[in-house]
């Protein structure tokens, strides 16, 4: 049964990708409908996961292994862990709440549907590849569908062309520290993802193709690779920095984030809602799905570079975002600000602060996707993004401003949300190891507090301008029903954490046994392992 | 050396294929001069059912493992030969049903057009079994000699014979080096085939005969630095004919390469394996880089093909098993996606007249099946799952780094990325861009029908290549031997270095 919901999470969005491509375009309707179908499906699926996975027993579960290639050692390997398990989950939720908060688009629907449900499929299928061909194969799948996405219904900063500095030149996309030469058009941004994520996923593929290479046994295989393989020296340092950079691009970690809030900002509010909620977290699952499983040594020796990067990710997003006027951009650095708090959960291998780091990617998926949604819906009603012009709009949208605020406290972290508990165990796991990280990162909360309470103030509060007064509040079911489950069930598991936190829990404490060497690398039932 | 051209039934029975498609092409022929007044496109489907029955042959053939030799063993039927002949035999049906709208803008020669696309396949499929010197260039001339005709075959437009001129002159030139080639192996080591040259000692002689019959069949695959003639010539030439030319004669050429190269070369690999990595590592990055600034759509793609044999040659500078088995399945792979990618191409200007990459904006508006099969197949050249051309990428890299290439295998992977950019600009252009002219375009059946095959080919090879990868796996068995490298010192090297 579990094997059955695990595959259907996997497969329904994919079947309804294949569904879709036969229904005509001038049917809206039936291409919502079956859009919605697939999603739903999955999300019943990825909830029967999540609620069955077996705590006790640990380990990977649900697990379906069929021959691919023995060629190549390649084998379609899947199943979840505690960590993989809550993410899938959380991209099931984004990808149904996605189709209905994109219900109005007119243009194409048809193909918007096919591009976001193959997109929400691959992250899904990453989080649940148990063989490293799999891995990259869903991962790079999942990058492509984005630059269309993007491309074709997303849109424009606010009067890019016209963007001039004083002395009359061009003014770059946003204070980012690579690679920033283009204007801030759709096309700039669905490009730079495209090209930024595909040179980070290039770089893991050669790590992952060397310890292909250098293990013992010619496998994809994850679970086999984690038991046999064994690097060290200079080897084992070089697959390592490949894995991590090439995989913490897409997190983004500074200082390799200057394409995601360029991309979160002209993507489509359903796109940036995936991208923000379940893409970037595809760069951390995977980090610890290949370097935490098959590395564990070299992991505890080089992960203090994380530790140092990810207080540039808080500081430096969180400014950024402070003094950002575009709300997208507030929202997007945000993000980026936010990963960082992942990568010290990780960085401090300790098991309350990976925990809590897992919990807190399921938290900021469900904030950042509520946020994003909003976001997406005063721009759909207002056409623009700048914050100084906006304002009052609480007079027309009083149930939006009233979700508007129960986002911005997730996303700060108020008891009550699961962020709080994320947030808390981050903190508190990671105090022992990097008490510095971690005053930053309580001023990063503050920050956070700050800059959204402040565009939560620039949106909903003070003068409106007339131009605006046409604006209307969600008041159709479908538009409020993905908010409303967003909202939900990040209080439901702010309040009853424990299943949540016993499942992750059930996978991060011998994973970090074996990376802290309390317990012996090669365990003895190798043998049935082995292909 | 003597020639004994006694043949039983049996041996016969190995020509059966080209046998049969030579009565088959005379038939068409004949049909076409006796009958003057015969619809073209009936000629077309004859055509294509004489090479799909062919095809079904060689099919047999490799099921029921017929092998043999004939003729001292210039000619060999294989698993290699018969995987490569079914490579060009699919190329050339999906070529000739490609055809059959474009030939409709003939104003003259329509019959003899199908006529001769069969020929050069013939000639080809020779290619692929050809096993010593003779029959390298016998056979290689044999296809060109059609090609020549094709590339030039809108007489009216000048382009097309510019480019029929370039490719005649330099087809030419590569052909004498050949032959150059060709005398100096036969004088230093007395034989032709390339069974017996494989004991022959390291000479000067004998490297610069090789790297002349190198640069003869880079000239064919189109390599860098043997790259020159292929963007004018695809350019001009009738776009079916281009899509002929960019998969067909390049597959027939690696078969004569791996076969070179593997059999007759084994002992000196070190040294040619340095040569495969230059050629490969210039390809890539030359054509993937050239390619950026290209505004044709047919230029765009003959640059991006000389990018993908830059990547082929990986899997001959890994030079094992694993290396070849890695090549059959990337030209399988480029095979559907590259066709597939010039049936849009003949499909956009059969109805626009214009291969200008400027005028494919907003194509998924006027042909949203047009351009998602374009999507589709850019997708799969530039190497993304789950299409075929990201499995043929990962295989060559399996077999470059068993060899431990690293620096190969940087490049290529950097070079995935580079080519992402193009590929993806004529994405925007289709999808992002809004069309000058919204009229909805309409296929017709026939391409329809390519457009088809090739996007089954792409998915179906990048969902469940198994069969794929095991036929590749098992036609080229009789390389099993070549995996163990040899330690020795390259003997070339060596003897270029003192004498």
């Amino acid at each position: 049964m579990g094997q059955v919901a695990l595959l259907a999470t996997l497969f329904a969005p994919f079947l309804g990708s294949i569904v879709l491509l036969f229904i005509p375009n001038r049917k809206p309707l039936l291409v919502r409908a079956v859009a919605a179908a697939s999603a739903g499906t999955a999300l019943l699926a990825s909830l029967y996961v999540f609620m069955a996975y077996d705590p006790d027993q640990g380990g990977f579960q649900f697990i379906t292994k069929w021959a691919w290639s023995e060629e190549l050692g390649i084998g379609f390997h899947i199943g979840v862990d505690g960590i993989g398990a809550p993410l899938v989950f959380a991209s099931a939720i984004l990808l149904f709440a996605g189709i209905f908060i994109s219900w109005h688009i007119k243009d194409r629907t048809k193909e918007f549907y096919i591009f976001l449900l193959i997109l929400a499929a691959a992250t899904i299928g990453v989080f649940m590849s148990l063989d490293l061909f799999f891995l990259y194969f869903f991962y790079e799948m999942s990058v492509l569908p984005m630059y269309v996405l993007l491309g074709i219904w997303g849109s424009h900063t606010k009067g890019y062309l016209s963007m001039t500095d004083e002395e009359g030149r061009k003014l770059r996309d946003s204070v980012g520290f690579i690679l920033n030469f283009g204007a801030n058009s759709k096309e700039y941004a669905a490009m730079k993802l495209t090209l930024f994520l595909s040179a980070g996923a290039v770089f893991a593929l050669m790590g992952i193709l060397l310890i292909y290479h250098f293990s013992p046994v010619q496998t994809f295989d994850i679970l086999v690779l984690r038991e046999v393989a064994h690097f060290d020296g200079t080897l084992a340092i070089i697959i390592w920095l490949l894995v991590f950079f090439g995989f913490a691009s897409i997190a983004p970690i500074w200082p390799l984030h200057s394409w995601s809030p360029v991309g979160h900002a002209a993507a489509p509010a359903a796109t940036s809602m995936l991208h923000a909620g379940v893409l970037m977290k595809l760069g951390h699952f995977s980090i610890i799905r290949v370097a935490y499983e098959i590395l564990p040594e070299t992991t505890r020796e080089l992960m203090p570079i994380a530790a140092v990067l990810c207080v540039f990710s808080i500081l430096y997003g969180g400014f950024v975002a402070y003094f950002a006027k575009d709300t997208k951009y507030v929202i997007g650095y945000s993000s980026s600000s936010h990963m960082g708090y992942v990568f010290l959960g990780m960085a401090a291998l300790d098991y309350i602060s990976l925990t809590g780091a897992v919990i807190y990617m399921f938290a900021h998926a469900l904030a950042t996707g509520m946020l994003f949604a909003m976001a997406g819906w005063v721009y759909d009603q207002t056409h623009t993004r700048d914050i100084p012009s906006l304002g009052g709009l609480v007079k027309n949208m009083p149930f939006l401003a009233g979700a508007f605020i129960i986002a911005c406290m997730a996303s700060v972290g108020m008891p009550g949300t699961v962020n709080f508990i994320a947030e808390i165990m981050i903190i508190v796991g990671a105090w022992e190891k990097y008490p510095f990280q971690v005053v930053v990162a309580v001023l990063g909360i503050v920050l956070t507090m700050a800059y959204l309470f402040k565009m939560m103030r620039g949106l909903f509060y003070g003068q409106m301008s007339p131009e605006y007064a046409h604006a209307r509040d969600t008041s159709q079911w479908v538009d409020r029903l993905p908010l409303l489950l967003m909202i939900g069930c990040s209080i439901f598991f702010g309040i009853f954490p424990m299943h949540f936190y016993n499942v992750v829990r059930s996978t991060v404490v011998p994973m970090l046994d074996r990376i802290n060497q309390v317990a012996p690398l090669v365990t003895q039932n190798t043998t049935g392992l082995l292909p | 050396m003597t020639f004994d051209l006694t043949l039983s039934s049996s041996d016969l029975l190995l020509l059966a294929p080209e046998i049969f498609l030579t009565i088959w092409l005379c038939v068409v022929l004949a049909v076409d001069f006796t009958y003057k007044q015969i619809d073209h496109e009936k000629l077309a489907y004859l055509s294509v059912g004489g090479v799909i029955a062919t095809l079904i042959n060689l099919i047999w053939f490799d099921y029921t493992g017929v092998e043999g030799a004939l003729f001292k063993d210039m000619f060999v039927l294989d698993g290699v030969a018969i995987f490569f002949k079914i490579l060009v035999l699919i190329s050339t049906a999906l070529v000739l049903l490609a055809s059959i709208d474009y030939v409709k803008s003939f104003k003259f020669f329509r019959g003899e057009y199908y006529f001769l696309v069969m020929m050069s396949a013939l000639g080809m499929m020779f290619m692929a079994s050809a096993q010593d010197l003779l029959s390298v260039f016998v056979t290689l001339e044999f296809s060109t000699f059609g090609f020549y005709v094709l590339v030039a075959y809108l007489r009216e437009d000048q382009k097309s014979s510019e480019a029929g001129l370039k490719f005649f002159i330099l087809g030419v030139f590569a052909a004498g080096l050949l032959a150059y080639g060709i005398s100096l192996v036969y004088g230093e080591t007395g034989t032709l085939v390339f069974s017996e040259m494989a004991s022959a000692p390291g000479s000067i002689g004998l490297a610069i005969g090789f790297i002349m019959i190198f640069a003869a069949l880079g000239f064919k695959i189109g390599a860098v630095p043997f790259h020159s003639w292929i963007p004018d010539t695809y350019q001009g030439a009738p776009t079916p004919v281009t899509a002929f030319l960019s998969i067909a004669p390049k597959g027939a050429a690696l078969a004569i390469l791996i076969r070179m190269f593997y059999v007759a070369l084994a002992t000196f690999k070190p040294t040619w394996v340095l040569l495969f990595v230059v050629a490969s590592i210039v390809s890539m990055t030359y054509g993937n880089i050239v390619a950026i600034a290209q505004k044709n759509i047919k230029r765009l793609l003959a640059y991006s093909g000389i990018a993908q044999i830059g990547n082929v040659m990986i899997g001959l500078a890994a030079g094992t098993k694993r290396g070849s088995d890695a090549i059959l399945f990337y030209l399988l792979t480029y095979l559907f996606a590259n066709l597939g990618a010039f049936a849009v191409v003949i499909g956009v200007s059969n109805l626009i007249k214009s291969d200008e990459i400027e005028d494919y904006n907003g194509l998924n508006r006027r042909s949203p099946f047009l351009a998602a099969a374009m999507l589709l197949f850019l997708l799969s050249l530039a190497g993304v799952p789950p299409l075929a051309g990201f499995i043929g990428k990962l295989y060559i890299f399996v077999a470059a780094i068993e060899q431990e290439l690293y620096t190969l295998l940087i490049v290529g992977l950097i070079n995935i990325v580079i080519s992402m950019y193009y590929y993806l600009v004529v994405v925007k252009k289709m999808y992002i861009n809004e069309p000058h002219d919204p009229t909805p375009l309409s296929v017709s059946p026939p391409l329809k029908a390519v457009i088809f095959v090739g996007i089954a080919g792409t998915l179906l090879l990048g969902i469940y290549p198994k069969p794929f990868i095991d036929w590749a796996a098992a036609a080229t068995l009789m390389f099993s031997n070549i995996a163990a490298p040899t330690a020795s010192a390259p003997a070339v090297l060596t003897s270029l270095a003192g004498g």
